[in-house]
């Protein structure tokens, strides 16, 4: 039985679903996430401050602070216990206190301390605060050094020497700015792509089991698979290759090595979900409930790709279960490719294991059901 | 018949289709389950262990391998290579085998103990965040510990007045501490928030599906009560079966996970009964939007990435641009989060969390209205 007409193209046409994941909802979804983390760095957050001193000293500390742009110092607070409340009710995500006698201590030179709660369930925003308020305050720790020290005589080169003796110089490798909207976009992005691949994949699927029954003779059956899933292949690599472009463009990424690896990889990818789509599709049988294990399945992969919390670090169940996931070996060829610009030889074990993901496809070909039958009391035609 | 005797049948009749429903019980008993277990996963070992660095030590002195040593003994850092060369120690960077690299320069020693301005370089792979903070914190611990060391020896041995060093070597400092989440752990960061998204969009999935599949039938004339009876009864028996897993997560998982929860149980209850009210109405008026019951849960697939990022726990809503952070709040998951957020793991009080409120009662009536004029439209079409 030859059907033509059941192709790929087809299937978008008719699908305005389809359609939507497959062609507008990539880009979307990746300009959004541009969108969310357009600042780079989280800035402003609000921090109270409650000033027991209200010395010349403490207005110097709270304007060096002021200053970073991680910081917004304008929530005065006239009792620590005021500050608490606040802190409690999420109006400011860190509390500073002065302590009363500050200046004075700072001038005898008794190294006052001053106190700093941040918000840790906001965890990523609580860090970011405490590592701005220690930079900043080690900024101004230096400065009143070299000023104590030339009230003590010391002339200018030796205090400034004396003050600073050991000056770390940071460098973060691989993402110079340290922008989180290079680091979160880059991985959050391939994650959500992975999901429109398997999700466009089901739903191509039944679509195509729907309308007619699948061939039983293996080379007919992939010929009528091939002439379904590969336009949709195309189209979601591109998107893939388009995703890239958006990183490039709008976020000023651009790979460190040679860049024809990652095109290769993502057409990896989109093979690999395609693959474990059709397989999830045959074991169950069924539209939602496959849908249902592939939100199982996918839904958690970015928790899993070793981005935010090191892979190293997680335990061998974890590890395992985000080595089952494709978007794992691809954000590792990623990192290598754009960060690192790692040498082929480091690239071949996540690529090998992104081809591994193609060993199923002769079994869930088979045992995908000849026909889905679309139950008219379940869907509401319009 | 009397209405008790309506009220009764149109309420089995519910409880018929969600518990017959394979699909849906898929998702109610075991994607519940299965994701309580499965999205704490990844960060069992809740604080990032020890990472890998490599020194590369152009001094070779005594200085230099006691800041080796110091670098070694913080718990965030354990030097794993001492390579000769940069380009070696490059290649271990990019082969993943060590995250972290410091450079002490030649002439370290002794530009130290003549007064000279020295510098180290501290590079982390920034490529993954975590690891670079705890790489960064590290060394910097240890080159400040050495710095205030070589600096009251120099100052004791210039004569200087010991009562006067305290403030020479550290004139002031901010000590910060972590509150609400005292270890800095990723499991009370993930968690508590993760876990209301994961009831907000299960109840989606199931509520939402059920409500077209019924559409369906009432579409083709099979009897079923009458809608002003069925949605109702709708609503309250998927709050009341999330209550129960409401119970499950807030209570028995968080437990097990050890996630500080310090909310009153009369207040977190209250708060869940509006959360989940919200969140039924969106799923009932989604089911009356989507014409396949698959539908909503390819929504739930595509949604759940941006409501994590736009929820305002991973990423702080005041960074959000503004449309972007009204149109999220039209998702009952963001004030949802953020109230279990301040009640349960901030201690905040009910007052405290009148915005989130306020803005749960305001989608009930946008949810809630929208659901009551599409069913009324669908009745009249299914009735002529």
């Amino acid at each position: 039985m030859h059907t033509p007409r059941l192709t790929g193209w087809q299937a978008l046409r008719e699908q305005p679903w389809l359609l939507a994941l497959v062609v507008w909802l990539p880009p979307l979804m990746t300009l959004l996430f541009v969108a969310v983390f357009e600042t780079g760095a989280p800035q402003a957050m609000p921090v109270g401050v409650v000033d027991m001193d209200h010395s010349h000293q403490s207005r110097a500390l709270q304007r060096h602070l002021g200053a970073s742009p991680a910081l917004d110092l304008m929530h005065p607070f006239p009792s620590a216990l005021a500050g608490a409340e606040a802190l409690h009710r999420g109006e400011v995500l860190a509390l500073l206190i002065i302590p009363r006698d500050y200046g004075r201590d700072l001038l005898r030179g008794t190294s006052p301390q001053v106190t700093a709660f941040y918000n840790s369930q906001y965890l990523l925003a609580g860090k970011f605060i405490a590592s701005a308020m220690t930079s900043a305050g080690m900024a101004y720790a230096a400065q009143v050094g070299v000023t104590l020290r030339l009230g003590q005589g010391q002339d200018l080169p030796a205090a400034v020497a004396a003050a600073a003796p050991m000056r770390p110089q940071i460098t973060s490798l691989y993402n110079p700015g340290m922008s989180y909207a290079r680091f979160l976009v880059t991985s959050i992005a391939p994650a959500l792509w992975q999901i429109l691949i398997v999700v466009a994949t089901v739903l191509a699927l039944c679509w195509r089991l729907e309308q007619s029954t699948l061939p039983r003779q293996p080379a007919q059956r992939c010929g009528a698979l091939w002439r379904l899933l590969s336009p949709i292949a195309l189209t979601l690599w591109l998107q893939g290759v388009l995703m890239l472009a958006i990183f490039h463009y709008a976020l000023g990424w651009s790979p460190a090595g040679h860049p024809l690896w990652l095109p290769a990889g993502l057409a990896l990818m989109v093979l690999a979900v395609q693959s474990m789509a059709t397989l999830i599709l045959a074991l169950v049988s069924d539209k939602v409930r496959a849908l249902s294990l592939c939100a199982a399945y996918l839904a958690p992969a970015f928790a899993f790709m070793g981005i935010t919390f090191p892979r190293g670090d997680m335990n061998t169940l974890a590890w395992a279960w985000g080595g089952l996931m494709p978007s794992t070996h691809y954000m590792a060829l990623q990192v290598a490719v754009a960060d690192h610009g790692a040498p082929a030889i480091t690239l071949l074990p996540p690529l090998l294991m992104l081809a591994l993901f193609l060993v199923p496809v002769p079994l869930a070909i088979r045992a995908l059901p000849i026909k889905l039958a679309s139950n008219p009391t379940e869907q509401v035609s319009s | 018949m009397t209405f008790w005797q309506r009220l009764w049948q149109a309420w089995q009749a519910e409880l018929n289709n969600i518990f017959t429903d394979r699909a849906v019980l898929l998702v109610l008993a075991g994607g519940i389950l299965f994701y309580a277990v499965l999205y704490p996963l990844p960060y069992q070992r809740n604080v990032p262990g020890e990472q890998a660095v490599a020194v590369l030590d152009h001094d070779r002195t005594t200085l230099a391998r006691q800041l080796v040593r110091m670098a070694d003994a913080t718990p965030q850092v354990r030097v794993a290579a001492q390579p000769r060369s940069m380009a070696e120690a490059e290649a271990l960077l990019i082969s993943g085998q060590v995250h972290g690299l410091l450079i002490i320069p030649a002439g370290f020693e002794r530009d130290v103990y003549l007064g000279r301005p020295t510098s180290l370089s501290f590079a982390g792979d920034a490529s993954y965040f975590l690891i670079y903070g705890n790489v960064v914190e590290g060394l910097v611990t240890a080159a400040t510990t050495l710095t205030v060391q070589t600096q009251v020896v120099s100052s004791l041995l210039k004569g200087e007045n010991p009562a006067r060093i305290p403030g020479q070597v550290m004139p002031t400092r901010i000590v910060s501490h972590p509150v609400f989440n005292p270890t800095g752990g990723y499991i009370n960061y993930i968690v508590p928030a993760v876990f209301v998204l994961i009831l907000h969009q299960t109840l989606l999935i199931a509520a939402g599906s059920i409500t077209v599949k019924d559409r369906a039938r009432r579409r083709l004339g099979l009897t079923a009560p009458a809608l002003t009876l069925a949605l109702p009864l709708r609503v309250v028996t998927f709050v009341a079966i999330y209550l129960l897993f409401a119970m499950l997560y807030f209570g028995f998982f968080f437990q097990l996970y050890g996630v500080p929860h310090v909310a009153a149980p009369g207040v977190l209850l209250a708060y869940s009964l509006l959360f989940f009210l919200t969140t039924t109405l969106f799923a009932l008026w989604l089911g009356y939007l989507l014409p396949r019951p698959e539908l909503p849960t390819v929504v739930v697939l595509v949604s759940s990435l941006p409501i994590v990022f736009t929820a305002g726990f991973a990423w702080p809503a005041d960074n959000l641009p503004g449309w972007l952070d009204t149109l999220s709040q039209l998702i009952p998951a963001k004030p949802g989060i953020q109230g279990f957020l301040a009640l349960n793991q901030m201690a905040a009080p009910a007052s405290a969390i009148s915005r989130e409120i306020g803005v749960q009662l305001m989608l009930c009536l946008l949810y809630g209205g929208g659901l009551a004029w599409l069913a009324a439209k669908a009745r009249a079409r299914d009735a002529c």
